[in-house]
């Protein structure tokens, strides 16, 4: 196990820049997700960590050392592919014991006869065997172990591939998208299996996903990438709720972010569609900006609230309500999270009034860069609910 | 259950029984001819051939006789027929194994290769889509004993070092260079060389086919588990990986191999070379059964044929199911 210090990568391939300068610090046994739309760069990032491409510049230290020119081989980290990429023709116990036999046998034990009668392939062979069947067990899939990666399922497929990263102790795991396969539901189960397993393992974790959800409830901390760059590195909480960027706040969080737009006026007052809201943002220019409103911040209102609309749609999951609500002059919809027992009112076409939370307001400016400087100018808020 | 309710049936109904009787009918004389057709273009043919295999019978002949086993008897006791299958089987397994392993070389190499990928494939390729006829006279040419470009080339080792380190050099250019074509012992392994010439191309194409379903991805994981040089690469990833186009590979050149007769039908049009010492089956074929008109022993040959390739089919299929498809 070690920690792992990523130094202003880069990345070209011939003209397009991918990776445009990453640092991300890793410590010994941490969980972090890259997270970011697709195309990004996450899996070349990890590639790039792994030593299976070359960084076009930059550093990455592993324990320290920095591992420029080194070979995948040597670099002792783990790698699941996102297709599991097992090896077809072995079974799933010979499957986990190839980077053992291939780190812990010479060429000549390994040879299919005669490899036996080599001195040392004998013990050689039996730790493997001792090895190969802790991992199993780890796993669960002791009984699998004789079947071929094409007679089974794909949650076994990934559980046998996350065997043959795990069998040998690397000093990191780098996961890519390995859910992306699975069905929603064994999606959710080997979320938390892996999330176990890290905690079990103990050991230092580099998972990509374009999967939010899996990124909020598996990491220590999230890096979300876009466009070749980490906007903000941190845990999810405070990626959920602090963002720095207006595409960070936009990619978090399910469902969608409420973007508004606003205008700063006069000593940083703003307005919503002219209305002037009850809102600064102290020393802010003048012009457009950008108010988020997660769904949780909205709340229905009455008379004098600054959002008008009707009902055009509501989702009711259950344990809450979705509800897109058409505002009177903006084009997109804004969605507001309620109580399931609010459906009865809130009938397509209902006309409502919304207010927000003034504390959970993000307010971006015309960048995209949060302001974080916010002032209440209601020190009463109106609690009709 | 209550008594009232009516028991469940599970008996069709008279009318289904008609309909699908009907439609069962439909469908034979659908397919009937198509049927009729692979019977009278692909089975008979082999059938007749079986059904001659055991008479004596000529082309123009009225009647024949049947003989019994008297062809087959022939074929396993006569010295020439010995030769046929002493230069059928020198061929096969000199030809199936090189050839194979250089089209497979030859895929490993281009497939690494950044540029002039299709260049090099056009060029092993070239040999593949002439004729072997009109190949087989150009080799004519060069291996002619006098003024032929091998022997003319291999003169100008002599008086070199060559001489010393190579007894066949200085055998050669103490008398003379070999009468390629004429000697019994080097003609097979000039048909050989020719076929490998000629066949090698095709199966590289095959097995460059083969390597574009190779998952890369297996290449990557391979690297993280530690496998450093190529030939561990070749071993774990891509052979098992060409294991379904081996076997195809391997099949259809046997087949081939054992099909030669274009080479030998132009370099010796009478007799099957030195000493019958390139006398292939195909030849042999031809020559019993279309030259010299005996229908029977051509059969007979023809049935024996057909049961070398059958046999190699039914050893690909069982390879295909066994072994290669995981
Ligand atoms: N070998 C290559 N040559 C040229 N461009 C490449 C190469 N590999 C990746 N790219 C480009 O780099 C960008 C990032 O690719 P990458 O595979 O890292 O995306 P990703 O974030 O993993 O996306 P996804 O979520 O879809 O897997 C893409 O725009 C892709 O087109
Ligand atoms: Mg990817």
């Amino acid at each position: 196990m070690a920690e792992l210090s990523i130094e202003n990568i880069a990345k070209r391939f011939g003209e397009t820049e991918v990776l445009k300068g990453i640092s991300i610090d890793i410590s010994d046994g941490e969980f972090v997700s890259l997270v970011g739309p697709s195309g990004c760069g996450k899996s070349t990032l990890l590639r790039i960590i792994a030593g299976l491409e070359e960084q076009s510049s930059g550093d990455i230290r592993i324990s320290g050392q920095s591992v420029a020119g080194q070979r995948a081989a040597d670099r002792n980290l783990s790698m699941v592919f996102q297709s599991y990429a097992l090896y077809p023709h072995l079974s799933v116990g010979e499957n986990i014991a190839v980077p053992l036999k291939m780190r812990r046998m010479t060429g000549l034990q390994r040879l299919p006869l005669l490899g036996n009668i080599m001195p040392g392939a004998r013990e050689a062979r039996g730790t493997i065997e001792q090895d190969v069947s802790h991992a199993a067990q780890i796993l669960e899939i002791g009984h699998l172990l004789d079947r071929k990666p094409g007679q089974l399922s794909g949650g076994q497929r990934q559980r046998v591939a996350l065997g043959r990263a795990l069998v040998r102790n690397p000093a990191a795991f780098l996961l890519d998208e390995p859910l992306s396969n699975l069905d929603a539901k064994l999606r959710v189960q080997t979320r938390a299996e892996i999330a176990q397993l890290h905690r079990q393992l103990d050991a230092t974790f580099i998972y990509v996903t374009h999967d939010q959800v899996e990124a909020m409830t598996m990491s220590d901390r999230i890096a979300v990438m876009m466009g070749g760059r980490i906007l903000q590195c941190a845990a999810p909480d405070v990626v959920y709720e602090d963002p720095d960027r207006i595409e960070v706040a936009e990619f978090i969080g399910s469902p969608k972010i409420n973007i508004l737009p606003v205008e700063v006026s006069g000593e940083g007052r703003l307005s919503l569609l002219d209305q002037p809201l009850n809102l600064a943002v102290p020393g802010a220019n003048r012009g457009v900006a950008s108010l988020g409103l997660r769904p949780e911040a909205l709340r229905l209102s009455g008379e004098g609230a600054p959002i008008h609309g009707h009902v055009v749609h509501s989702e009711n999951l259950g344990s809450e309500l979705y509800v897109q609500v058409e505002v009177t002059g903006l084009e997109e919809q804004v969605t507001l999270r309620t109580m399931p027992d609010r459906r009865s009112a809130l009938t397509l076409g209902t006309p409502v009034a919304l207010d927000f939370d003034a504390a959970k307001a993000l307010v971006f400016d015309a960048d995209g860069a949060r302001l974080r400087k916010l002032r209440n100018l209601s020190a009463t808020t109106s609690e009709v609910a | 259950m209550s008594a009232t309710e009516p028991p469940v049936t599970c008996v069709a109904p008279a009318a289904a029984i008609r309909h699908a009787t009907k439609e069962r009918r439909a469908a034979w004389i659908l397919t009937a001819p198509a049927l009729s057709l692979m019977v009278v273009i692909l089975l008979a043919p082999v059938v007749i051939a079986g059904l001659l295999s055991f008479t004596n019978y000529s082309l123009g002949n009225g009647s024949f006789d049947w003989v019994g086993i008297h062809n087959y008897e022939k074929l396993f006791t006569r010295s020439t027929y010995e030769k046929m299958f002493i230069a059928t089987l020198t061929y096969v397994v000199t030809v199936v194994p090189i050839s194979v392993g250089l089209g497979l070389g030859a895929a490993l190499l281009i497939n690494s290769l950044g540029r002039f990928r299709e260049f090099y494939k056009t060029i092993y390729f070239l040999p593949v889509m002439a004729t072997l006829l009109a190949m087989a006279i150009a080799w004519e040419f060069m291996l002619h004993p006098s003024i032929g470009m091998i022997n003319r080339t291999l003169e100008m080792g002599c008086g070199t070092v060559l001489e010393r380190i190579w007894p066949f050099m200085a055998n050669s250019c103490a008398e003379r260079f070999p009468l390629w074509l004429g000697d019994k012992r080097y003609a097979i392994w000039v048909v050989c060389f020719i076929g490998i010439w000629q066949g090698f191309g095709f199966n590289m194409v095959l097995y460059l086919a083969g390597l574009t379903s190779v998952h890369r991805e297996l290449y990557h994981a391979a690297e993280m588990d530690g496998v450093r040089s190529a030939w561990e690469r070749f071993r774990l990833v891509t052979w098992p990986a060409l294991g379904p186009t081996t076997v195809f590979v391997v099949t259809i050149t046997c087949i081939r191999a054992f099909q030669v007769f274009d080479t030998i039908e132009a370099f010796w049009p009478q007799g099957g070379g030195p000493n019958k010492s390139t006398y292939v089956m195909m030849f042999a074929i031809f020559e019993k059964g279309v030259q010299q008109n005996l229908i029977g022993i051509g059969s007979a040959i023809t049935m024996l044929f057909l049961a070398f390739v059958m046999f190699l089919t039914l050893i690909q299929r069982w390879l295909v199911e066994r072994k290669v498809h995981y």
